[in-house]
Order: structure tokens, then sequence, then C-alpha cells
């Protein structure tokens, strides 16, 4: 297989591998709507009057960042069945693999978001409102490091970009692809993520820029 | 934080309490029921035994398909391995022998209906049977499965079958396991005469089946040049039956003391040779087992006074929690109990293999913290030196580090270039080194970025600032938070490993669990294992790092450093 060779079969699995990213982003982003959803409602109840409320809320999110997601997709994609009878309305609900390991990746994010929103929240209320919107390109960030993470969703058969490339290398049967489609591949994550990381630390410069200057402490 | 720490630490006193109470009344039952049983048990009057003794014959069902354990010889005469046991049995208990032809599918019932007495018919001892008929022990034989194998074969053992195309037959309960332990490539066939076909024709290197059915083959003409060198592997025993409600009588009594009289003396070795046989491991450690002394110079497989044979003289598949001591007992009554079978607990194998996957987790998780700390600090160093083309580089390879699955990169390294390696210099990369090495680079990009962040923010207030040696401990002081973060992402992350077959934790549970099919048991366990390691490890990195910084000098700025993405990332 000489050089152009390489490329022109590179090029033809191009829309293939290109849908299997799609699903990586797609799973981030249930990931984080999930997460942040959950994380969102531990922030608040930490804030809470009430001590046993606030408990519960540090001993919930301290478990999540404890849990280990890679084993923990393991986890769900053994023991939550693929199909789940909603009581009552009498409906049944696929839960996919690809859902499966949203969930599992949700886990990290609901530690993320109990953390840092937790911290905005008090700034907000404290009339910090500059300070507390920094949340939002640290989510943007944090959204990148779930899509890099979600590779890991090929070890339980999800068809993602990684498994893609596998099934690629099987397909073409031929192991001087290894090298080229995985350099490839590898591509994608970093011309999706390097310019959105870049945007994130600009935009976050310039809200912290015009910051008051005495509020500086977060 | 400390709050909460005693108050977990005192609801867990309160469920182990809980929970040790529980487990010492059910205990204090199990014992009364045993003790009762154990005490006041003459032995059961047998209504088959006295049924035999009045007519004056054992009625036995055998086979007559199955040489040669049992067959018809050229006069049409029943005979067999089994046919000689049979008519040991019968002479042991001074009555003649009457041959009732059975087969596997009406075995059972025949012995319900009280057609026959007992039932010697190459019966596997298994836990469906147990409930329906009463099994003697000891086990009198064993089958396994194997391979015929074409003449010019050359497989030694199962290892050289890896990969290999096998003939096997449809719903064989071991053709599952036998190629997932195994790796075979199996070609179903909806009966053993396509499957053998098949193995003719080439289509296979080897037919897979019962050990003891594929030896019966090989004495045909038709397989003359073909073997079986394998050994058997999923062993099951084999066991005489009788009927259930005969279970503790004096039939099963006498029954069991022949069958351990036959492994004593070297009666049934001696049969399996005279039918031309292979010496089977089973009958030979069987003789060894049943003639050993125990300290006190007596026979070590004696009935104790409960008239049960010891724990290790039984079919080790059926022994109960009552039969076993120390911790093999605490877990097979867990099991009874719950439904929990804990084999990693009371199973020494399985024991074994995960707490060598625990041990390896623990190394790939210090390799690669120090790793990552390797590489992010100098990485840092040389990005922040004065040689500017060589700082440009790394930080444009950091860049990439951290935008990269890990994942990727150890299939990169260990698939294509493990390939090139082979190809070129016929050497293999060692699976381990990869995975610290990826793992240790993509985070080890982190903390560099993390380091450079943490200059960047010190020369704002003292723009002539360089990191150097001499000050990084002071710089990770101020980056702690996020270095931190990075640390215990890697050692979760090390788990990632076992997708290039490195023997750690997660590997040796699923391995676990396909071999004894408790799949939700492993899962949990696996689950809490990890959670309590990531607990100890989120511990032991604060404190770590804490020991390596410095504190910070310029305490007001420092303090609020860059807090980008902290707290848990996957």
């Amino acid at each position: 297989m000489i050089v152009q060779d390489i490329f022109s079969t590179l090029w033809i699995w191009t829309p293939f591998l290109l849908a299997g990213f799609g699903w990586n982003v797609l799973i981030a982003l249930l990931a984080m709507v999930l997460g942040t959803a959950l994380g969102a409602a531990l922030a608040l109840m930490r804030l809470s009057r009430f001590k046993a409320i606030e408990r519960i809320s540090s001993v919930l999110t301290e478990l999540s960042r404890n849990v280990p997601t890679i084993v923990f997709q393991f986890y769900l994609a053994v023991m939550l069945p693929s199909q789940i009878l909603i009581p009552g309305i009498n409906w049944m609900l696929d839960i996919p693999g690809w859902v499966k390991a949203s969930l599992a990746l949700a886990v990290a994010v609901v530690g993320f978001t109990s953390d840092n929103l937790h911290k905005s929240i008090s700034d907000w209320r404290a009339g910090r409102h500059s300070t507390a919107l920094l949340f939002l390109p640290s989510w943007t960030s944090f959204l990148l490091i779930i899509v890099i993470a979600s590779s890991t969703a090929s070890m339980v058969g999800v068809s993602e970009l990684v498994s893609r490339c596998n099934a690629v290398i099987n397909a073409v049967g031929d192991t001087r692809l290894l090298i080229p489609i995985y350099l490839y591949a590898s591509l994608f994550f970093l011309l999706f993520c390097y310019p959105l990381t870049l945007a994130m630390h600009r935009i976050k410069a310039r809200m912290a820029a015009r910051l008051p200057a005495q509020g500086g402490s977060r | 934080m400390r709050k909460i720490f005693i108050m977990v630490k005192q609801v867990a006193l309160e469920a182990w309490k809980a929970a040790a109470m529980a487990a010492a009344a059910s205990g204090f039952l199990l014992l009364c029921l045993l003790s009762k049983q154990a005490i006041g048990a003459p032995v059961k009057i047998s209504e088959t035994l006295e049924a035999v003794r009045n007519r004056g014959t054992l009625v036995v069902g055998v086979k007559t398909d199955y040489p040669p354990f049992g067959q018809l010889n050229s006069k049409g005469e029943p005979e067999g391995f089994e046919h000689d046991l049979a008519a040991d049995l019968a002479k042991r208990l001074g009555v003649g022998l009457v041959k009732v032809p059975v087969s596997g599918a009406n075995r059972l019932q025949k012995l319900e209906e009280g057609a026959v007495d007992v039932v010697l018919a190459t019966m596997g001892d298994t836990a469906d049977r147990r409930r329906i008929a009463t099994l003697i022990e000891p086990n009198y034989y064993s089958s396994g499965v194997t391979l015929l194998l074409r003449p010019e074969q050359k497989v030694k053992d199962w290892v050289d079958a890896r990969g290999k195309k096998v003939c096997a037959i449809q719903g064989s309960y071991f053709n599952r396991p036998m190629a997932q332990r195994y790796l075979l490539e199996l070609m179903m066939f909806n009966n053993a005469r396509d499957a053998k076909l098949a193995l003719r024709d080439g289509q296979c290197i080897g037919y897979m089946f019962d050990n003891t059915a594929i030896q019966s083959d090989l004495l045909r003409p038709e397989w003359a040049q073909y073997k079986a060198p394998l050994p058997p592997a999923i062993v099951a025993a084999w066991a005489i039956g009788i009927a259930k409600r005969e279970q503790g009588s004096e039939l099963e009594e006498a029954l069991s003391d022949v069958v351990a009289d036959w492994h004593r003396t070297g009666f049934i070795l001696e049969r399996e040779k005279a039918w031309d046989l292979p010496q089977s491991k089973f009958l030979l450690e069987a003789k060894v087992l049943w003639n050993s002394e125990d300290d006190d110079v007596r026979p070590l497989c004696r009935r104790g006074v409960d008239r049960q044979w010891p724990a290790a003289c039984r079919n080790q598949a059926f022994v109960l929690a009552a039969d076993v001591s120390g911790l093999r007992s605490l877990g097979l009554w867990f099991r009874e109990m719950t439904s929990f079978d804990l084999t990693v607990v009371y199973d020494t194998y399985d024991r074994g293999r995960f707490l060598k996957g625990l041990i390896q987790s623990l190394m790939l998780i210090a390799l690669c913290v120090a790793g990552s700390l390797a590489v992010g600090v100098l990485g840092a160093l040389i990005a922040e030196s004065r040689w500017r083309a060589l700082a440009r580089l790394i930080r444009a390879l950091g860049i990439y580090g951290r935008m990269t699955p890990p994942l990727l990169q150890m299939y990169l390294l260990f698939f294509g270039l493990g390939a090139l390696a082979w190809a070129y210099s016929s050497v293999t990369l060692s699976a381990l080194v990869i995975a610290v090495w990826c793992l240790s680079y993509y985070t080890g990009s982190s903390i560099m970025f993390a380091l450079i962040h943490a200059a960047d923010h010190e020369r704002e207030t003292r723009p002539d600032f360089v990191l150097r040696l001499a000050n990084i401990r002071e710089v990770i002081g101020i980056a702690e938070g996020p270095v931190i973060a990075a640390l215990v992402n890697v050692s979760k992350g090390t788990m990632m490993a076992s997708a290039i077959a490195v023997p750690e934790l997660l590997s040796a549970a699923t391995a676990i669990m396909t071999d004894n099919g408790n799949t939700g048991v492993m899962m949990h366990v696996l689950l809490v294992v990890f959670l309590v390691l990531m607990a100890a490890c989120v511990r032991l990195l604060s404190w770590l790092v804490k020991r390596i910084e410095l504190p910070h000098q310029a305490s007001s700025t420092g303090q609020q450093a860059p807090a980008q993405e902290q707290g848990a990332k996957p």
C-alpha cells in the first residue's frame, strides 16, 4: 500500500468515521445535560439552610467524584437492562449502549457541576455576577474533556470513532493502515477540541478583565 | 468534611453490628438443625434394599450404546466397563444381577417409577439431577471435553488449538465456555454425524465432544489414524443414582461404601485398564485420596459422627457451608443465604486471580502517578526554558497529548507501532509500558499546562518570574488543585489498560465472571473495590502533593490562582 492508497482509503472511510465522531459528541452532550441537571440540584442542596440536606449533598458529591467512570460504564452495560417498562403508562423505554455510556460519564459531570456551580451561585447571591458567569467557559472546557473521555465507550461496544477505526482496519484487512488511521482519528479530536479551548480561554480572560478589581477573590 | 466522615463511619458501624447479629442468629439456627440431624440419626431403613433382598436380585439401569462403558458384544450380550461395576455391586450385596438398558433421556424416570433400583449409566453429577434423584458420593468416574484430531494435526495442548477451526454440535453446554476459554473458532453442526463428516473432509482440525465418547470412537476402525491427546477440560464427575426418597438410607450408605472400596483397592482402575480406556487422572487421584491417612494414622476419608464423609473426600461442587470450615464455609453460607456467590472471597483460585489483578492495578496507579508528574514537571521546565524552538515543540506535543484520547494513543502504539516493531526487529512491546506511557503523556500534558498557567499567573505580580527546578515546588503549590485533580483522574483511568490486555483488576474480574457466571455479584464487588480504592487514592494523592509542594511566598495573590477545571474529571 503506497502513500496515495492510504490517503484514498482514509478519504473513502471519512464519512463513516465522521459519523462515529458525531456519536462521541452526542454521548458527551447527553452526559453534560444529565450531569449538569443533577449537579445543579446538588449545588443548590449544598446551599440549603438545613444541615442534613447540606450533608447529604456533600456525601453524594464526594461519591460522584470517586466513581471510576470506566468501571461504572461496564457496570451499567451489564447490569442495566436494555429496555425498561415505565409503570403506569405501559411504555417500553429503550436504553441503548450509548445512553449507558452517557449515564456513566454523567456521574463525573455531577461532581464537577456540584463543585463549580456551588461557588458560582454563592458569587451570584453575593452580587458578584460577572465572577459567577465564569462557570460557563469552565463548563465548555469540561465538555471537551468529556468528549475525549467518551472514546472509552468503545470498550463496551458503542460504535463511536475509536471502535469504527478498528472496524475499518478489519474491513480493509491491511495492517499498514493501523498507524495512519489512528493518527487520523486523533486529528478529529484535536481539531474539535483545540479551537474551542482557545476560544474559551479568550472568553474567560476577557470576562476576568472586566471584573471589578477589588472583587477578585472567588 | 470531618463530620461527614464520622457520620458515615457511625452508620457503617451500626450496619456492621446489625449484620453480625443477623449472622450469629442464623448461624445458631443452622447449628441447631444440623446437630439434631446428626445425633438423632440411626441409618434410615431402605425400602428398595428390602425389596432387593426379598426378590434376590438387584435391577441396574445400564447403557448398551456407549462402548466401552456399555455395549452389546458379537453374540448380542450386554457388556462393558459399567456392566462390570454393576456385577460387583450385586455380588457385594449378595444378590443376583438383572440389567435393564436405559438411555440418557429415560434413566431417571425409570428410577423414579421403580423400574430399576440403581442407575449406573454414564450419568454426570449435577445440581439439577440431585434435585430429582439421590446421587452417590464418592463419584466413580469423570469425563470432560476433548478434541478428536485429524491424523496430520500436531496440536499438543489447548493453547495450540487457539484460533483454529473446531467442529462442534449445537446446544452442547460446553460450547460457549470452551470457545471463550480456549478461543476456539467453532463450526456448529446439528448433530454428531455432520460434525464428524466435516472433520473427515478437513473442514476443521478436530471434533469437540465428551472425552469418553471420543475414546469409544477411537476404538472403531474408521477413526484408526485419528487421536485425542488433549487433557479433558470442563471435567464433570459421574455418579451412581438411586431414588430421591432413598436419601440418607441404608442403601445409599451401602453403595457409597462400595464405591469408596473400589477406589481404595484399585478395582475400578483395574477394570478401566481391562476395557482399554486411557488411564484417567480422576481415578489415580481418587486412589491416592482414599488411601491417605491423617495425622493420627487413621484413614483420612472415614465417616464422621454424622455418618458423612469429610468435606475433603466429597465432590467439591456440592459441599455446603456446614461441611467445611474457615473462609470457605463463610462464603458458601453467604451463597446459600443470599445467592450472592462471592467466589473472590472463598475460592482460592479466584481470590488469587483477583488479588493479582488488584496488585497490578495498584502498580499501574503508582507508575502512572509518578510518570504523569515526571512528564508534567519536565515538560513545564522545557516549555519555560530559553531554547525557544524546543519549548514550542514541547507545547505543541502537550496540546496534542491533552486533546487526544489516551485509549486511541494506546491502540496506536500497541497495535500500530507493535506491528511495525514485530515486522522489522521481532521485538514485542510490553502492554504495561505502553499503557503507563500513554496515560502519563495524557495526564502529564494537563499537569504541564497547569504549571505553566501557574507561572503565568505569578508573572502578573513578579514580571521577571521564570519556572526553574529551584522554584518548581512552589509552583506546584500554586497549581495544587488542578494537579491533584489530574492525578486522581489518571488513577481512575488505569482501567483503560484492560483494552490492550494488561491483566489488571477489570480484566481479572471479567475473567472470573465468565468462568463462574456470577456477573452481577462480580460487578458489585468490582464497583465497591474501586470506590474504596479511589477514596484512598484521593486522600493519598492530596497528602503526596502537599508533601511535594512548598508554601507560596506571595500569599495574597497565590491562593486563588488558576482554578480552571477543578473537581472530578472522568
